[in-house]
């Protein structure tokens, strides 16, 4: 049945949606900050999940590098970008976000070349039938299972573990978490790396997924995963898990029935504005 | 003589739309990443009248009028969200823009614009033009800087809400700083939409709203001229540094981040700085 | 020896060597504006691939009249506002006799006004937007509009293979729409039923909706434009979902790479293009094989264009010499010339009339599959 086919192929693509957003969210509710730049990590990610595969054949160990690698690289990125920028507006980190975003997708163009790369050897391609009528391939569902398993990995991390609490604690008041004894800058570091390695599963999935990785390919995540989790309500994680399903099923209706009104990200951005116009701090914002 | 020309065109253009936003962005504090559509706005409007046969110098009127009227709109939308969520909003508005005018036949759908007429004079007579636009939208922000209007825009950027106590009619000044602002840049893409003479919706989109709002914060936020300079340097960048071909983009996004690494309250601020050392 | 013996000596040596010695001659500048940085970086590559090869040809067998060839380039990042002040100044600082560009369409439509303005002869080697050659007659193009390879398309299904449910996916460019208005308006004149429509953006390589939506239509063809980068992916996907309709696609899939992304899913895939992988005409096959010597990766379309554009500029250029541009862009008018792309020939508006090859994968590479050669219909607008 079409419209359930469609639900279901927007449902993943919301999936996919929440892997990137989660990372962006997690980075916004601890400091208040537009990482543009969170979509490099993303293509970062796709690169190296594909060329570890090609080399050594095992998907598995590509995605755990990939992610541990670029989990680092996201720590660098708060270190030495982001860190010195605090005491300033906002307005700052997001343009400076920008410009390592736009340096980042030239250096991949001069490193890895302006064609785009694939895996010799896709895996996880064939395909199962979930519903009647309706198949994915391993791979789609390999995104949503990784999308639920991170978030409840998290969502029980913030909750139960003294990391987590610590976590939440920092988001909320910096200095009464600090004077509680409490490193701030570990749970800097720990939050960075955490958004930053998801932002890379979510990049080798798609290199999956598309079998293509190319130099621009975080610029649509770079606009789209903001435009969620402002949708989302700013630094919920749940919020920006709602927002990104409900986009990619608004996403999958909207380009076949009016696709022919507004084009795809049009669609999304009108979804947004009504969203906040309705409900200007977002949709699960917490008040 | 015809290369410099075009050059400084392209600057008087850029810098006019900067300012636009300036006053928006800078006087006024209230954030857009959306003014390319203000800019389109402005390109097709001008452009679908010259072409019926309007002088530029009138149909440049029109233009930013359009402009200026779906900048009260969008206005409108400053009054419900603010900072990051307006950021993304005005975002959303350069998008549905561009989303909007690819399906329009009458607005040349994908195919866009081509053969707008050239302006009477040529090029040197399309520079004097948007010479004069640009002064006079100096002439227009130090008036607005210097006038109640202006004291208003500051208060409002630099605390809405206490502005509002003090009894400021927030509203009624974020509006203004909307129209003007886009008003501004609907001008600014009509002049545009002469100098290439083709346009298309991919012409103004996010990639041109960040730009410009780049050239407000490298110029320092406010700052009419730390605006003007960045805006006559960051636009004609990529041509002058045609020579390390390659590396164009790359030296783009390194000196983004560099500014705002290093002298975050931009050009103005670096030389308010160096000022105040040299009167010590 | 004395002083005056070395003078004698030295000056009668300068004589001899200034009357046996070949002219040192100023280089024939053609500009050549093509995207090396952005979004299309990759194409323009190639394109740039192919023009150097042209040119590195042209001077190795003696040059225009022993005159060498050589691209003023410049990077345009595929935009218009960039390629228009490029284009000013090739056009009065460097003073090229005329312009090829390897660029996309808005960028080469900016372009064309400013070299039709400066009286300098243009060819656009793969751009497809309609109003190009509308700048003047100055500018021309040596590949196929969006309409005619679209007409050509409704042939190829309706008639040629005989399919008759289509579903069509157009790219939201102006490649995408000027091929589907060809497509759509000889559509009916070849007995094809189009079943639904579909649209996508530029941007996107998830095509999961249209995919379901696709496989509810149940059609027997699809016609779908697009670039590698989103055929790719899309063909993947569709035959992922047990989509088994043929698939018909344009020179913007044509590249290895395109074979590369889909795989095994691309065998049977076919195109609408310019170049014949199989031609054993020698034009061609020097080619291809000087461009992946040169490129280090199989010859595509676009390097293709890059390379005949170079060609047909030179062999105007020998024609009317290099000097005077009016003269040049009558030689130009008048060339016929077979190049990698097919025979080339001009009509009043400086549109190139040429017959489409038709490819298909086969066995993980592009193979001739047929030619279509039907002067009417693909015969392009002539203002």
């Amino acid at each position: 049945m079409l419209i359930l086919d469609l639900t279901v192929q927007g449902l993943v693509q919301g999936a996919i949606y929440a892997l990137i957003a989660l990372g962006l969210t997690l980075v916004y509710g601890l400091l208040r900050i537009l990482h543009v730049a969170h979509a490099a990590l993303f293509t970062l990610g796709a690169y190296l999940g594909v060329i570890i595969t090609n080399q050594t054949g095992s998907f598995a160990l590509a995605l755990v590098v990939a992610m541990v690698v670029v989990g680092v690289v996201g720590i660098g990125i708060y270190r030495f970008a982001y860190k010195p920028m605090l005491s300033q507006p906002p307005l700052v980190a997001l343009i400076a976000s920008i410009g390592l975003f736009i340096a980042s997708e030239e250096i991949y163009r001069l490193v890895f070349g302006a064609y785009s790369i694939s895996f010799t050897d896709p895996p996880l391609q064939t395909q199962v039938e979930i519903l009647p009528g309706i198949s994915l391939s391993y791979a789609r569902l390999m995104v949503v299972g990784i999308a639920l398993v991170f978030l409840s990995v998290l969502g029980w991390l913030s909750a139960s573990t003294r990391t987590g609490i610590a976590w939440r604690a920092t988001v909320t008041d910096p200095d009464m978490a600090r004077s509680c004894g409490i490193n701030i800058e570990n749970v800097r570091y720990l939050n960075f790396f955490i958004g930053s390695a998801l932002a890379a599963a979510a990049g080798v999935m798609v290199a999956l997924l598309n079998n293509q990785v190319e130099p621009t390919m975080g610029a649509v995540p770079s606009y789209k995963a903001l435009a969620i989790i402002v949708m989302g309500g700013l630094g919920s994680v749940r919020g920006t898990l709602a927002a990104s399903l409900a986009l990619g099923v608004i996403e999958a209706f909207g380009t076949i029935y009016i696709g022919h009104l507004l084009d795809r990200d049009a669609i999304a951005f009108a979804f947004l504005i009504l969203v906040l116009m309705i409900r200007p701090q977002g949709l699960l914002a917490k008040g | 003589m015809a290369y410099e020309i075009t050059l400084l065109t392209t600057m008087a253009i850029a810098i006019l739309f900067a300012l636009s936003l300036n006053v928006i962005t800078g006087f006024c504090g209230q954030v857009s990443l959306g003014h390319a559509a203000f800019f389109g706005i402005g390109a097709y409007t001008a452009a679908l009248l010259t072409k019926a046969g309007v002088p530029l110098a009138i149909a440049l009127l029109p233009a930013g009028a359009m402009a200026g009227a779906i900048g009260f709109v969008v206005g409108m939308a400053s009054l419900r969200v603010r900072h990051d969520f307006l950021a993304i909003t005005t975002m959303g508005v350069t998008f549905l823009f561009v989303g909007f005018v690819r399906k329009q036949q009458a607005l040349g759908g994908e195919v866009g614009i081509s053969g707008i007429p050239q302006v009477a004079f040529g090029r040197p007579g399309l520079l004097a033009l948007a010479l004069v636009c640009v002064v006079l939208f100096v002439l227009v922000a130090l008036h607005i800087r210097r006038s109640w209007m202006g004291f208003a825009f500051d208060s409002i950027a630099d605390d809405e809400d206490t502005a509002r106590i003090l009894g400021i009619d927030v509203i009624r000044f974020k509006l203004w700083a909307f129209v003007i602002g886009t008003a501004g840049a609907g001008v600014a893409g009509g002049l545009y939409a002469h100098h290439i003479r083709f346009i298309g919706p991919d012409s103004f989109g996010f990639v041109e709203s960040v730009t410009v709002l780049a050239m407000v914060i490298i110029g320092g936020i406010g700052s009419i001229w730390g605006v003007a300079l960045a805006a006559a340097f960051l636009s004609v960048m990529p041509l002058w540094f045609q020579f390390i071909d390659d590396y164009k983009l790359l030296l783009y996004g390194a000196l983004l981040f560099t500014t705002m690494r290093f002298a975050p309250d931009g050009i103005a601020g670096l030389a308010g700085r160096i000022a105040a050392r040299f009167a010590r | 020896m004395s002083f005056k013996l070395h003078a004698i000596t030295l000056a009668a040596g300068f004589a001899l060597s200034a009357l046996t010695a070949p002219v040192l001659a100023e280089p024939i500048k053609i500009g050549f504006n093509v995207p090396l940085t952005g979004f299309a970086a990759a194409d323009g590559n190639s394109a740039l691939m192919g023009a150097q090869l042209a040119v590195d040809q042209v001077n190795g067998a003696g040059g225009i009249n022993g005159d060498m060839l050589e691209l003023v380039v410049y990077d345009d990042q595929a935009s218009p506002k960039e390629a228009a002040p490029l284009a000013v100044k090739l056009t009065t600082q460097d003073e090229v006799v005329a312009g090829i560009s390897g660029s996309y369409s808005g960028s080469t439509r900016a372009a064309a006004t400013i070299f039709q303005e400066n009286s300098t002869p243009y060819i656009s080697a793969y751009a497809i937007h309609p109003d190009i050659t509308r700048a003047g007659d100055y500018v021309f193009r040596t590949s196929f509009m969006g309409e005619v390879q679209g007409r050509a398309g409704a042939k190829l299904i309706g008639e040629m293979l005989g399919l008759k449910r289509v579903v069509v996916i157009t790219l939201n460019n102006d490649f995408g729409t000027s091929l589907a208005a060809g497509f759509k308006e000889k559509a009916a004149d070849f007995g094809i039923e189009i079943v639904a429509e579909y649209e996508y953006s530029i941007k996107d390589r998830e095509f999961g909706p249209i995919v379901s939506s696709i496989k509810a239509d149940a059609p027997d063809a699809i016609y779908a434009s697009g670039y590698f980068f989103t055929a790719g992916p899309l063909v993947r996907q569709l035959r992922a979902a047990g989509v088994t309709a043929t698939v018909v696609g344009q020179e913007g899939y044509d590249g290895q790479k395109f074979i590369e992304i889909a795989g095994p899913d691309a065998e049977g895939v076919i195109i609408t293009t310019s170049l014949d992988r199989d031609s054993t005409d020698p034009v061609v096959t020097s080619f291809m094989a000087g461009f992946a010597a040169k490129a280090g990766y199989p010859a595509d379309m676009v390097g293709a264009s890059g390379h005949t554009a170079v060609l047909v500029m030179a062999e105007a250029m020998r024609q009317a010499g290099a000097t005077d541009k009016a003269a040049l862009r009558d030689a130009l008018a008048a060339t016929t010339l077979d190049a990698a792309t097919g025979h080339i020939s001009f009509n009043g508006l400086g549109e190139v009339r040429k017959d489409v090859q038709v490819q298909i994968v086969k066995d993980g590479g592009w193979h001739h599959y047929t030619v279509i050669s039907d002067p009417v219909l693909l015969a392009p607008p002539e203002q």
